[in-house]
């Protein structure tokens, strides 16, 4: 089967057809970037879009998505190009140990293309399911709103 | 055998021993000199490398360590890369724990710096060098105003965790590498829990299944181990399900004998005198107390996002490459040199940035599990913990109990007794065995006492504790003991406060004599306009009662912290939530303020944790949790906005990974009783009900 990532066809062997997303990407594809965190949905840090929308990986049967349009975080960047999302990101030096910000950034990307300039409510809403232990809210509600700003 | 020739000092346990039997491995904890910095920065064809001599988990140390060196050797940013060490690149460096590396690694790297700047002027190219312990009033680096030491600058490693690129342990990839895990009892390792069967022939059958270990090496603790290795991860899950291992364990607890044995009345019942003093004044027991008081703090996972994993390698000629995502390098070196019988020299262990740790990554559990079935299956293996493991085989912040007592006169504290009991911290039972603890009990230990001294001026002070061993692994967690001890210290204060009918912040500065202290708790007086807002807000009609709390604190005598918190409830609902937190910390020369601030909002952020969230409940011989659903950490909508002021006034630079936490909780809990009359004693609270719970 062939999966659509980041606008590139992968071809996933028979051997890796009974396995989630998220450990396709890692493991079988090598895209690392999407992270696993809990394996039950409840972190986000393995947060990726499938046609857009801000799904969980690891609760995604690879076998489901042949038809989909799958974007993880390797895929925001325009070539050399940031997205503004993760430029945001890096200005407002959201990252402390990083692990679950592709999750967090994936869930902003999908909310900024819903809502342009989201409130804080809906902020906290649309990232309630993306959890962070080191304290990062404050810094990611400043990015976020940084480019509500700018776009 | 001799197990016991033992002999304490009192700055610390020095342990000798005729043979090697049953001791654990003891982490080493070497103070980094001037000579070592020359093996952390080394300059060749035009450009510099830093191996980094501490380990990368969140508090942004590859920034700030690289602006020092880039200060001293004055250099444009570009020209320094940054490397993360393995256990080849440098000479041994301890634990990245305590929030010491500034305070501690800063000033040799400084002087290994300066040493290679000057023989670079001098024409040097080709010389191995002894470092000069230039002092400090000599250093480019620790001075104000410098090019890249005191202002903010761009994170390293920031492009590469918001492209996805790897970083972290789980994300290194081998060639030929398959998946791994093993399989325990599900009960804590603390019992003992050996397998009685298991099928080996569905096992086999699932499609993807590589091998089956079974290897004594595979004991955690005194939990027997099975190794399960395949070709994918998901067919883990099925082989795990094929092969329905039946195991027996030898014991059972539940929740309700830890509290038990944990219970600070009931220590006081079984013996007047606890086992550790902290100040050893006498107390008259019969006193009438003004404020009397008992607060239980429990259990609590480090809920790092990233759980832990590990990926080994064997080449052909017998060298183990390991790589780790944890606080320590050196020490899996030494366990996994002693457990498996290899020699050192042919061990690399491989640091990685560390998806958080908070204290919970110090001890070898999923590494030595890597590298035994990378031996056994003579494959390179990666073992990726599962949320589940992750809570039931690390180790957590140890549940306490704590009893305050306190008589006033005229307004000032005359007797001061703070009694309190603790499972293990810096001896924690992850490693050490019971009846080794029995030993290190005559010591103390400093990890549970962290924060208990009491900050405030008392004509009479006794602060003592027990030490319990409980039959859940309980260890190091951000603050260590500071945490509960600030939350329960500042609360009781806070109580003194109102009884001598003095404003929280007057009282505290009438029994203070540190300038430090004092000066942060003035200084967030300021910034939250403290005597504008300081009584609750008591609208008429009110649909909303607001609340706020002050708390301050020291961590390890050496970084200061003031905060303070408002809260909010909801008449009708009783949900209560904090609306703001100011927070004041010195931590002296600041390197990198941007990234201190983010660790005291960290910090704070865990103080809303520990007020609100942080419990790991106990059932069935066992931690009860598998799921952030079952030990839940804050929501976005918990997190108040913060302010940060940082106070530098040139003192020698400490720490800020763990201070502002020592002050959190309390300022939290303080805003929480001026708004609804009540003392949260017994943590965490419920926020979405709180005030229906308590009406």
């Amino acid at each position: 089967m062939k999966l659509q990532i980041n606008g590139v066809v992968a071809e996933v062997p028979t051997g890796w057809q009974n396995e989630t997303l998220l450990s396709v990407l890692r493991e079988q594809i090598g895209l690392v970037g999407t992270k696993y965190g809990c394996g039950e949905g409840l972190c986000g840090a393995c947060t990726v879009l499938i046609d857009g929308v801000a799904q969980r990986s690891c609760l995604l049967e690879v076998r489901t998505l042949a038809s989909k349009a799958i974007t993880t975080i390797e895929g925001l960047a325009n070539g050399g190009k940031l997205h503004s999302v993760q430029q945001a990101w890096i200005d407002e030096a959201v990252p402390q140990c990083g692990y679950c910000q592709a999750g967090q950034i994936m869930s902003t990307v999908a909310l900024l293309k819903v809502i342009r300039k989201p409130t804080d409510a809906q902020i906290d809403e649309a990232l309630a399911g993306n959890l962070c232990r080191c304290g990062t809210h404050q810094r990611i509600r400043c990015a976020v709103r940084r480019v509500a700003e700018i776009v | 055998m001799n197990r016991r020739q033992f002999a304490a000092i009192t700055s610390g346990l020095i342990v000798t021993f005729t043979t090697g039997c049953a001791l654990p491995v003891i982490p080493k904890r070497p103070k980094p000199e001037y000579a070592d910095g020359l093996s952390w920065i080394r300059f060749a064809e035009g450009r510099y490398t830093l191996f980094i001599p501490r380990v990368e988990m969140g508090q942004n140390i590859l920034t700030a360590l690289k602006q020092i060196a880039c200060e001293e050797l004055t250099i444009e940013w570009h020209l320094l890369n940054v490397k993360i060490a393995s256990t080849a690149d440098i000479v041994r460096v301890r634990a990245t724990v305590g929030s010491e590396s500034i305070k501690d690694f800063a000033l040799p790297l400084a002087q290994a710096c300066a040493t290679l700047r000057e023989a670079i002027l001098m024409g040097l190219t080709q010389k191995r060098l002894e470092a000069k312990a230039l002092p400090v009033s000599e250093l480019r680096s620790f001075k104000a105003n410098g090019k890249f030491v005191g202002r903010t600058v761009v994170i390293e490693q920031g492009n590469a965790i918001v492209t996805g690129q790897p970083l972290y342990v789980g994300d290194v990839r081998r060639k030929g590498m398959v998946y791994g895990r093993v399989l325990r009892a599900n009960a804590s390792p603390e019992l003992e829990s050996t397998l009685v069967s298991f099928n080996e022939a569905a096992a086999k059958a699932v499609p993807g299944f590589v091998s089956i270990v079974r290897s004594r090496l595979l004991l955690l603790a005194n939990s027997e181990g099975i190794g399960i290795v395949a070709s994918t991860p998901g067919a883990l899950d099925r082989i795990e399900l094929a092969l329905v291992p039946v195991w027996k364990t030898v014991g059972a607890f539940n929740q309700i004998e830890i509290d038990r044995s944990i219970d600070i009345d009931r220590r006081f019942d079984l013996s007047p005198s606890l086992m550790k003093k902290v100040h050893s004044d006498s107390v008259d027991k019969n006193s009438q107390w003004d404020v009397d008081l008992r607060f239980d703090i429990p259990l609590a996972a480090h809920a790092p996002i990233q759980p832990r994993a590990s990926v080994a390698e064997f080449s052909n000629d017998g060298v183990l490459q390991i790589w780790v995502g944890t606080q320590d390098v050196f020490y899996q070196r030494d366990v996994i040199s002693k457990r498996m019988g290899i020699d050192e020299a042919s061990i690399i262990v491989h640091g990685t940035r560390v998806g958080g740790a908070f204290g919970g990554k110090t001890i070898c559990t999923v590494e030595l599990e890597a590298a035994v079935l990378a031996k056994e299956a003579q494959m390179p293996v990666k073992v990726q913990w599962t949320r589940a493991q992750e809570f039931q085989f690390g180790f957590h912040r140890p549940p306490s109990s704590h009893r305050v007592r306190v008589s006033l006169s005229e307004g000032r504290l005359n007797t001061w007794w703070h009694g309190f009991s603790s499972s293990h911290i810096l001896f924690t039972n992850a490693i050490v065995p019971a009846w080794l603890q029995k030993i290190t009990n005559l010591v103390g230990d400093d990890g549970v006492a962290r924060g208990a001294s009491l900050l405030y001026n008392a004509k009479v002070r006794r602060t003592e504790f027990d030490l319990v061993r409980i039959p859940i692994f309980t260890g190091p967690w951000r603050g260590l003991g500071a945490g509960a001890n600030g939350l329960v210290i500042e609360s009781a204060i806070d109580e003194c406060a109102l009884f001598a009918k003095t404003d929280p912040i007057e009282f505290r500065l009438q029994h203070l004599d540190d300038p430090r202290l004092i000066r942060v708790l003035k200084r967030v007086a300021v910034t939250s306009q403290w005597g504008f807002k300081a009584a609750a807000e008591a609208l008429p009609n009110a649909t909303i009662i607001r609340g706020r709390g002050v708390a301050c604190g020291v961590y390890k005598g050496m970084s200061y912290v003031a905060v303070v918190a408002d809260v909010e409830m909801l008449k009708e609902s009783g949900a209560i939530r904090v609306t703001k937190i100011w927070c004041v910390h010195d931590c002296g020369i600041v390197i990198n303020p941007d990234q201190v601030k983010a660790q005291c909002e960290g910090n704070l952020v865990w103080g809303i944790s520990m007020v609100f969230s942080d419990l790991l409940p106990v059932g069935k011989s066992k931690v009860a949790a598998s799921t952030f659903g079952d030990s839940p950490i804050p929501l976005f909508a918990e997190i108040p906005p913060m302010e940060i002021d940082l106070i530098d006034a040139g003192e020698p630079p400490s720490g800020a990974g763990e201070t502002a936490i020592v002050a959190a909780g309390a300022a939290i809990a303080n805003a929480i009783r001026a708004a609804t009359g009540i003392r949260v004693q017994r943590f965490p609270i419920k926020a979405s009900s709180f005030g229906r719970q308590v009406a």
